[in-house]
């Protein structure tokens, strides 16, 4: 039985929510989980006071939340395993320098999407998290390994100084993404102007972004076939950097780049 | 000698001796069929028997392109040797010459369950000279290397599992036609999940037998008492009465449950084809490990 979390009281302030991951939460009863404290502004709070908790941690470690989550950070930050799957939006720091497991998000995530914290040496380093909204600012800063697949845009500053990995935005890629990028991948499903640091190498149909793509499809993301078959542009950069990078951008226009 | 009729066609009461060896399974996908048929029969070229060519390989199925890892029409590869360092040489060796030359094509792990690995990817990537890539999809490494026409994208390892080769159906008749449309018959039988048949066709007319008469030093050679032009010339030959033609097929399988029934395929399709003897070939059943007695092939598959 799936653990589920149902939010029915908004907190008084922002929530860290960093705890709340399958692996902490295994073998938990309901009753347990809803005892457990979280941090809101400069005080606690406990989880039962602002959800309802439903089922109980089970071996095969997926956490359901369910409601509007925008002043929850930090979901499923530092996760190893097993799945979260969030029902409503996120707020900031979801995924947050994650390992492992799926964070599934059917909504719009806040910024630092998979990012690293202030100081850290490296962001996501494994995992796999999927947006089916928009997400916020610097998704997938300094992330080293892992999938970030959005369904819909970037904000500015994806994969800002992001190590390795891959960041997918179906939707766009925002402004300024890949700004100090040393060896990562981010990729476009439509049209975006790469920083001046990067470079245009060329035109073809990338094999490793098809199977991110049928990953993310497998995932529950809606992908076109056209993004699997067609051709994407491929950027290196950035030049201010390493320069191992590339920004693919969708561009299956015969006339193209 | 013959242990059971199946309708016109003797049987004889002997049985196929066969040997564990190791195996990798290689799903070979590009931009069409036409060009992945390309790599794998390239890759499985030249690999009949590890007597001659250090391992045995071959095309064990087409696949659709929702069954492959890319959604692209694909190939799977049955490569079988000794051992696992053999598979590994070799599978190395074949997809660096075979498959990442040929256009549009991938090649992934075909047995990504197996316990122990080979690399594959982890070597071939070095021929990216620096600029190849890797990426970590769902737990699995996969290296880009870039090449003229784009990237070719490899696994980084592919499992190895243990299989059972040299099991066999030798299939005669009177007239030479008949013997091998009924082999011919019975190896289109025979192909299928888990089964690779290395030969031409999948049949072999050049049964060896182990060692020589006249050389100490020959590994194998013909095997002279299935020959029918040597039947007046020799005392032991196995050639039965009106039998002017046999053919052998050699069958490398994924497991012994995957030969046996291949084989059981095999034998009611070469009857139903019109052969007129089916034996098996063995080395007295002191070598082999896997005994496949005709007797229990009695049964339709």
């Amino acid at each position: 039985m799936t653990l589920t979390l149902t939010l029915h009281t908004q907190p008084p302030a922002r929530v860290r929510t960093a705890g709340l991951t399958p692996e902490r939460l295994r073998g938990l009863h309901a009753a347990a989980v809803a005892a457990m404290n979280l941090r809101c502004g400069g005080d606690t709070v406990a989880v039962g006071d602002l959800f309802e908790v439903s089922g109980a941690g089970t071996e095969e470690e997926r956490l359901v939340l369910a409601g509007d989550l925008r002043r929850f950070d930090e979901i499923g930050a530092r996760m190893s395993s097993g799945e979260i799957e969030v029902r409503g939006d996120v707020g900031a720091w979801a995924g947050a320098e994650m390992s492992g497991g799926v964070l599934r998000v059917f909504g719009d995530a806040g910024s630092r999407l998979g990012a690293a914290h202030p100081g850290a040496r490296a962001g996501m380093t494994g995992g796999e998290i999927v947006v089916h909204g928009d997400a916020g600012e610097e998704a997938g800063a300094g992330m080293r390994r892992g999938l970030v697949v959005v369904g819909g845009r970037t904000q500015p500053g994806a994969g800002l100084r992001m190590l390795a990995g891959t960041i997918i935005a179906l939707g766009g890629l925002g402004p300024e993404a890949g700004l100090g990028n040393k060896r990562g991948t981010l990729a476009s499903g439509t049209a975006v102007e790469p920083l001046p640091s990067y470079a245009f190498a060329t035109r073809f149909s990338p094999p490793a972004l098809r199977l991110q793509l049928l990953r993310a499809r497998e995932l529950g993301l809606t992908v076109d076939d056209a993004l699997l078959s067609g051709s994407w542009a491929r950027w290196s950069g950035d030049r201010t950097e390493l320069g191992r990078g590339e920004i693919l951008i969708f561009d299956d226009d015969e006339e193209g780049q | 000698m013959t242990a059971f009729m199946l309708g016109d066609t003797g049987v004889a009461d002997t049985f196929a001796e066969a040997f564990p060896m190791r195996y990798a399974r290689l799903v070979i996908t590009a931009a069409t069929e036409a060009w992945a048929l390309e790599a794998a029969r390239s890759m499985t070229g030249f690999a009949t028997s590890v007597i001659g060519c250090k391992c045995e390989a071959a095309i064990e199925r087409p696949l659709a392109a929702g069954q492959t890892p890319d959604g692209r029409p694909g190939i799977a590869v049955l490569l079988f040797a000794m051992d696992r360092e053999g598979v590994g040489k070799r599978v190395l060796e074949r997809v660096g010459q075979s498959v990442m030359t040929c256009p549009t094509t991938a090649c992934f792990d075909g047995e990504p369950h197996a316990e122990k690995t080979v690399p594959l990817g982890a070597s071939l990537r070095y021929f990216g000279d620096g600029f190849q890539a890797s990426k970590v999809i769902t737990g699995r490494r996969f290296w880009r290397i870039p090449v003229m026409e784009g990237e070719f994208l490899v696994s980084e390892s592919v499992g190895v599992g243990h299989g059972v080769g040299g099991g066999n159906l030798v299939i005669g008749a009177g007239e030479h036609p008949v013997a091998l449309a009924a082999a011919r018959a019975a190896a289109d039988a025979m192909r299928g999940e888990g089964i690779a048949l290395p030969f031409p066709g999948g049949i072999v007319r050049s049964g060896s037998k182990v060692g020589a008469l006249t050389s100490k030093s020959m590994p194998a050679s013909t095997n002279h008492r299935m020959a029918p032009t040597l039947r007046a010339q020799i005392d032991d030959t196995l050639v039965p009465d009106g039998v002017g033609a046999m053919f052998e097929i050699v069958i490398d399988g994924v497991s012994e449950h995957a030969v046996r029934e291949a084989m059981r395929r095999g034998l009611h399709a070469a009857a139903a084809a019109g052969a007129a003897h089916v034996t098996a070939a063995n080395f007295g059943g002191k070598l082999g490990e896997f005994h496949f007695p005709l007797s229990e092939l009695r049964d339709p598959p």
